[in-house]
């Protein structure tokens, strides 16, 4: 087994960026089509939703140019997703039910390293981070945003917090697939994509018997809402502004163990998926 | 027409083999985004800006959007089979491969719609929502529309055969459709800047959104039907061309 050091890790981001330019070079047309296609159904989810604030004027006391920040920050986590997600590695229950993370087991690399890095796709799936970097300097400048680099250091913590809230939900549900491998393959597509339309929503001036599930049991309003009304210096409903990393934190360190434990019980009764023949059941 | 029954009835039962248990993330996932997106109408709406619908016939629109999801925007298995192998199994059977694909969408329906559609019809006065048609033509209109979803879906399926099999590409593309050219979750008469007069001419408007637009009495009914008959026209034959050239490139690897 490998020794894991930051050196290393870095080393198999390497590893990961050369096969995804590899990708884009050998197969351009293809993987031009596919950025494209990313950033056509992002851009077209939240432009909706700006494009109503448009026509209304603004939603439940957020200006349209508060939305277009909503959005961009929504566009930016949609980039990161796809920039580190690209091998399945956060929609983690599709390695699991498939059988697939015996293959993994036989790398001379710790699990978690691998799942860290494998999906990393900087070529092929940083187009939409990079409009929503954009989209937010055009937002920032229309709300007349005091950006200070200690701003951009809480941009970096919230969206590091929002990713670590995907990451961590997904894995939590997404080790059922540990114990009901056909049933639960695409329970992470549920929890991520099932409710991102709801992510994009501006939650707020609606009643708090929506905004409380939503920021707690269900957590959309930390995907967008919470984070960009934070960094637009009025955090909603009186939680401050480290709600979504206390949050963040405390969902992490729950996957963390349920996971572990699913992952006890997989090694010990392995996987049913596969035939003798090599089939998929 | 037994066949095409039995095919849907199987697809039918063929969602609840694991249990009803299953089904249930899906219902309350749908749930949890019905509620806040009334809420986000109440909110939008009550802004004063002056649109040609007003609150009520919105909360109606979304909810009947809702709950008819599957048909208004229809989605057969047909990009997914072709990239798992599946659909090539369907080639072996004697009855026409696209009567098998609808009869089985129109089966996979069915769950969703008594385990979802139906309980939550019980909430709609609850939530202040009305579900009486504005016109008798939003049935006819609703066929039209189901009729016209199996046209581009094929259509779509034959784009992941000429695109090798990218079905994951394939639903993006459809998802970002659904959302603004449908007019399924946004009416496309919502929108600024003049899109909404030309967006209602393109065939996405004549699927999800005529429909709802007749229900709530928001649309003019002759030429939301027009619009639908003449989309259905021209997209039914250039599906049924674009499909039987396509099948000779079919590639599967399987699952």
């Amino acid at each position: 087994m490998d020794k894991i050091s930051i050196r290393r890790i870095l080393g198999l981001y390497g590893i990961a960026a050369k096969m995804d330019l590899a990708w884009l070079l050998r197969d351009t047309k293809y993987a031009i089509t596919v950025i494209l296609a990313d950033l056509i159904s992002n851009l077209a989810t939240v432009s909706s939703v700006f494009l109503l604030s448009v026509r209304f004027g603004g939603i439940g006391g957020m200006s349209s140019s508060e939305v277009l920040f909503m959005m961009a920050y929504s566009t930016m986590v949609t980039g990161l997703f796809i920039m580190f997600g690209a091998a399945n590695n956060i929609h983690v229950s599709r390695i699991i039910g498939r059988g697939q993370l015996e293959h993994m087991f036989i790398q001379p690399i710790p699990l978690k390293a691998q799942l860290a890095t494998i999906g990393f796709a900087p070529f092929t799936g940083g187009t939409n981070f990079i409009v929503g970097a954009i989209l937010m300097v055009i937002a920032a400048s229309r709300v007349e945003l005091h950006v200070t680099p200690q701003w951009v250091l809480l941009l970096f913590a919230f969206l590091l917090a929002t990713m670590t809230t995907i990451i961590a939900r997904s894995y939590l549900v997404s080790s059922m697939a540990f114990y009901s491998p056909v049933s639960a393959e695409e329970i992470s597509s549920q929890a991520i994509e099932g409710t991102w339309l709801l992510s994009t929503f501006p939650l707020s001036g609606m009643p708090s018997f929506v905004q409380i599930p939503l920021l707690t049991i269900l957590p959309e309003g930390l995907m967008a809402w919470f984070p960009s009304l934070c960094l637009l210096g009025r955090p909603p409903l009186g939680l401050g502004s480290y709600y979504p990393m206390l949050y963040a934190i405390i969902l992490a360190t729950v996957a963390a163990a349920i996971f572990r434990k699913g992952l006890n019980y997989y090694v010990k009764r392995g996987s049913n998926r596969y035939l003798p023949y090599g089939f998929r059941r | 027409m037994y066949k095409y029954y039995v095919t849907a009835r199987m697809s039918a039962q063929e969602q609840t083999n694991g249990g009803i248990l299953y089904s249930l993330p899906t219902v309350i996932l749908k749930i949890c985004t019905l509620l806040p997106l009334l809420y986000l109408w109440k909110t939008i709406m009550s802004s004063g800006a002056k649109v040609e619908m007003s609150l009520e016939q919105m909360l109606s629109y979304t909810f009947l959007s809702s709950i008819l999801a599957d048909m208004l925007v229809v989605k057969t298995a047909a990009t997914g089979w072709l990239s798992e192998g599946v659909l090539l199994k369907l080639y072996g059977r004697p009855f026409s491969v696209l009567g098998q694909l609808m009869a089985q969408t129109v089966g996979g329906w069915v769950p969703m719609l008594l385990m979802y559609s139906v309980p939550v019809l019980f909430l709609a006065p609850l939530l202040g929502v009305r579900l009486i048609p504005a016109s008798p033509a939003f049935f006819l209109s609703l066929l039209l529309c189901v009729s016209l979803g199996f046209a581009i879906d094929f259509l779509f399926a034959c784009l992941t055969i000429r695109l090798r099999n990218i079905n994951w590409l394939i639903d993006r593309i459809r998802a970002a459709i659904i959302v603004i050219l449908s007019g399924t979750i946004i009416p496309i008469r919502f929108l600024p800047f003049g899109l909404a007069t030309i967006m209602k001419f393109q065939p996405f408007a004549a699927l999800g959104g005529s429909p709802l637009s007749i229900f709530v009495g928001a649309g003019n009914v002759g030429e939301t039907l027009l619009l639908q008959i003449a989309w259905n026209i021209i997209l039914w034959p250039a599906a049924i061309l674009a499909f039987k050239k396509s099948q000779e490139k079919m590639v599967s690897y399987g699952g």
